[in-house]
């Protein structure tokens, strides 16, 4: 695959980003995007959106997105997965030959938005809605699932989150939470056991835009800077039911990562110099990193992933716009030696109903 | 022009009705599924990914209901996205299903959705939410009446008369009785319509598409498969999607790079796809098209736009019989949007009837000699505009190298 990102900006996360409506917060991320990559909206054939409208407040929330995701009178066409499916759509757009240069904008806001409300209306109406399931209570049944499988229980899990932060506090584009002690960690309040309060990733509120280029344009505007090749995508969906294989198998992240690993010539995860992971929870990450398999890169999530910032729905983009910062050098204080291939993870749903992975390379 | 060759080789569509009792939401998913997997003669697991057509999922009630489905289409453990652009939802989602198969990432993709629009007491109170919060939620706007002003506008320009909208109505009505999975169908007049309850000005009941539940999919593969499953496969030869402002007031006067009325980002999404697919004179080139068209006034300006005929001329043409079964183009031989409406998949309920019309599978209402055939969908404030082109031949003369 060859298509690449030449520009893209993170927005300033936040807890809450009260001062800007949503429109302004996509246009501002948009626009610095292009600023970015050094290219005029006219240059700009086609737009790409990952957006939900639940969590936005509204029945088509891109009528009034469209327009400053930089989408006016182009061909714009949006995914309701995650931030992260959003590029995979992207780069087949720019890879089937019909288009030049692009533009992807991911946001959420769910600060505006009561979250689990949101989640709880996934529900079907016959059987789970009724029962009250909600995204914490399936991550609670995720852990309890692949803790059995794995071998790790919550107090494994204490020192993940710990770890999550920790790394996340050294990322200057991370909110900037203070670290937890893990006597805290550990005494806060389950919210589906073993799952606590305190295992939860912090939602926050943010927006990422890409401007992506295929080779063919690439060549004609040789002037453009590109910051990274995506080499390779994959993104997977399992059932929405709950079963103790679905929960603990883990079929989804690994066939997701496999894809996207074989797209770019490469056999295992090991291969890579890094991958940034999309863990909710501190049950995730240990479970994303037993699944790996022993095929662990090298480095795992040094951005501290969600627990750095997480726009839920687009953080998984996020992770690929850290993984863009390492392989063109610009990843700061948090800056890793030689990296040359990295994977961004993202998923979605309940219990990590959809995964997805993108393998990025150094140009 | 794209790398890969995209054909389209399986379909399939529930009959619609306002009301589903004996059926949920993912079992008429998988109805769909299954007919379009079955006239593919493919099994799921020839299936490399899906894509879901659905737009807003508050008319059904479950949030993200492409989750609950994933199993039910036999998308469990693959490539699975869900597409969303409101009323242009199912043409917005072919065309992701394309770029999957066009770029080489996938062989054989399958594009389903299903809605149940009457599940909510009033879709006109969901429509309404579509609009912004602070200014527009608060006075009565909803699609009725946002495209009632846009056809008073019309009207005004070209001096088109409710009674020519009426016959597009009575044309829909009367081709729809050869749909046996059409909504809405029957022969009725033009005073039929006219004496309808009046709606909002210039609407009548019926100028307005009913609220319709029924699924529809179909099976997209590359040029090797489809040599090996079809001897009739219909070939996506253009796609093109075109986005316009929310704000219906930017979208006219003398600072507007185009006409709200015209239905403006049609007929730019229209060349573009005829530029990809070799057409120079659709009037010529083009025998069936499949337009969104759920309200009776959208008829006009969509066909003017698509370059059938020059601006303001489309209702005298009507008038004369030229968009009928034997008129110079046939118009919505299914019946069209006007007769069956299921938001989320109607964008690919009229790609289903344009690829059966190429593939010669659209039973009784099959047009002779279809070599080229035209599809379109719409939504939002009327500014998201799908326009996609297939053909008979996936390397026609003319088509951009």
């Amino acid at each position: 695959m060859d298509v690449f990102v030449i520009g893209q900006a993170v927005h300033t996360p936040a807890a809450r980003i009260g001062d800007k409506r949503l429109e302004e917060l996509v246009f501002d991320t948009a626009h610095a995007a292009l600023a970015d990559a050094g290219v005029k909206r006219a240059q700009i054939d086609h737009v790409t959106i990952a957006g939900c409208d639940e969590l936005d407040g509204r029945s088509i929330s891109s009528m009034l997105l469209a327009a400053p995701a930089g989408a006016q009178l182009r061909d714009e066409m949006k995914c309701t997965d995650s931030g992260l499916t959003g590029l995979c759509l992207e780069a087949m757009r720019l890879e089937s030959g019909i288009f030049g240069l692009g533009l992807l904008v991911s946001w959420s806001k769910p600060s505006t938005a009561p979250l689990e409300d949101v989640m709880r209306m996934r529900c079907e109406p016959f059987y789970t809605r009724p029962i009250g399931l909600n995204m914490a209570i399936t991550d609670g049944l995720f852990a309890q699932a692949a803790g059995a499988k794995y071998g790790f229980d919550e107090f494994d899990a204490d020192e993940a989150v710990l770890d999550g932060y920790r790394r996340g506090a050294a990322n200057p584009r991370g909110v900037g939470h203070k670290v937890p002690g893990v006597e805290a960690i550990s005494v806060s309040p389950y919210v589906a056991a073993p799952l606590r309060q305190a295992h939860q990733a912090p939602i926050t509120d943010g927006a990422v835009a890409m401007v992506v280029a295929s080779e063919r344009w690439l060549k004609s505007n040789p002037r453009a800077r590109p910051l990274a090749r995506v080499s390779g995508i994959g993104w997977r969906n399992e059932a929405y039911d709950l079963g103790a294989d679905r929960l603990s198998g883990l079929t989804g992240f690994r066939n997701a990562l496999d894809d996207a690993l074989t797209m770019s010539g490469l056999k295992t995860a090991a291969d890579l110099d890094l991958i940034e992971l999309d863990s909710q929870t501190g049950f995730h990450e240990l479970a994303f990193r037993a699944a790996l398999n022993g095929n662990a890169p090298k480095a795992i999530s040094t951005s501290g992933g969600a627990f750095a910032q997480n726009p839920y729905f687009c953080t998984g983009l996020i992770n690929a716009a850290e993984v863009i910062l390492q392989l063109s050098d610009q990843a700061g204080p948090i800056q890793l030696p030689g990296i040359k291939r990295a994977a961004a993870h993202g998923s979605h749903g309940f219990a990590n109903q959809g995964n997805v992975a993108v393998v990025l390379e150094r140009v | 022009m794209a790398k890969n060759v995209v054909a389209l080789i399986g379909t399939g569509q529930t009959k619609f009705k306002t009301h589903y009792a004996d059926k949920t939401y993912i079992e008429l998913a998988q109805d769909a599924a299954k007919l379009a997997l079955d006239d593919a003669g493919m099994e799921p697991g020839e299936i490399d990914a899906v894509v879901f057509s659905m737009a807003p999922t508050q008319f059904m009630g479950v949030n993200d209901c492409d989750r609950w489905a994933t199993s039910h289409v036999w998308g469990a453990g693959k490539p699975f996205m869900r597409i969303h652009a409101g009323g242009a939802t199912g043409g917005s989602a072919l065309q992701a299903g394309y770029v999957h198969i066009a770029s080489g990432v996938y062989r054989s993709v399958l594009v389903v959705g299903a809605d149940r629009v009457a599940e909510t007491p009033d879709a006109q109170h969901i429509l309404n939410l579509i609009w912004d919060r602070f200014y527009e939620h608060d006075f009565a706007l909803n699609t009725v009446t946002m495209t009632a002003l846009a056809a008073q506008r019309y009207m005004a320009r070209y001096g088109t008369t409710e009674e020519q909208f009426a016959r597009v109505v009575v044309r829909g009505r009367k081709n729809a009785m050869g749909n046996p999975y059409a909504h809405l169908r029957g022969d009725i007049t033009v005073d039929d319509v006219m004496n309808s309850p009046r709606v909002s000005y210039p609407y009548k009941r019926f100028d307005i598409c009913p609220r319709s539940s029924g699924a529809a999919a179909v099976v997209l593969t590359n040029l090797d498969i489809a040599k090996q499953k079809s001897t009739k496969p219909a070939f996506v030869t253009g796609v093109s999607a075109i986005t316009h402002s929310v704000f219906m007031g930017d979208r006219m006067g003398v600072y507007s790079e185009t006409e709200f009325s015209d239905h403006d980002g049609e007929h730019i999404a229209a060349y573009e796809a005829y530029r990809q697919a070799g057409i120079t004179n659709p009037a010529s080139q083009i025998q069936v098209a499949e337009l969104y068209d759920p309200f009776s006034t959208f008829q006009f300006p969509i066909l003017e736009g698509l370059g059938f005929c020059g601006r303001g001329r489309a209702a005298a043409i009507s008038d004369e019989g030229g968009w009928d079964m034997d008129g110079q183009v046939a118009i919505n031989p299914s019946g069209g949007t006007l007769c069956t409406n299921p938001i989320g998949v109607t964008g690919l309920v009229r790609i289903v009837d344009a690829a059966d019309q190429i593939r010669g599978k659209a039973g009784q209402n099959q047009i002779k000699g279809v070599h080229n055939a035209v599809a379109t969908a719409a939504g939002g404030s009327t500014q998201f505009f799908t326009v996609t082109m297939l053909g008979d031949d996936h390397a026609p003369a003319g088509r951009v190298q």
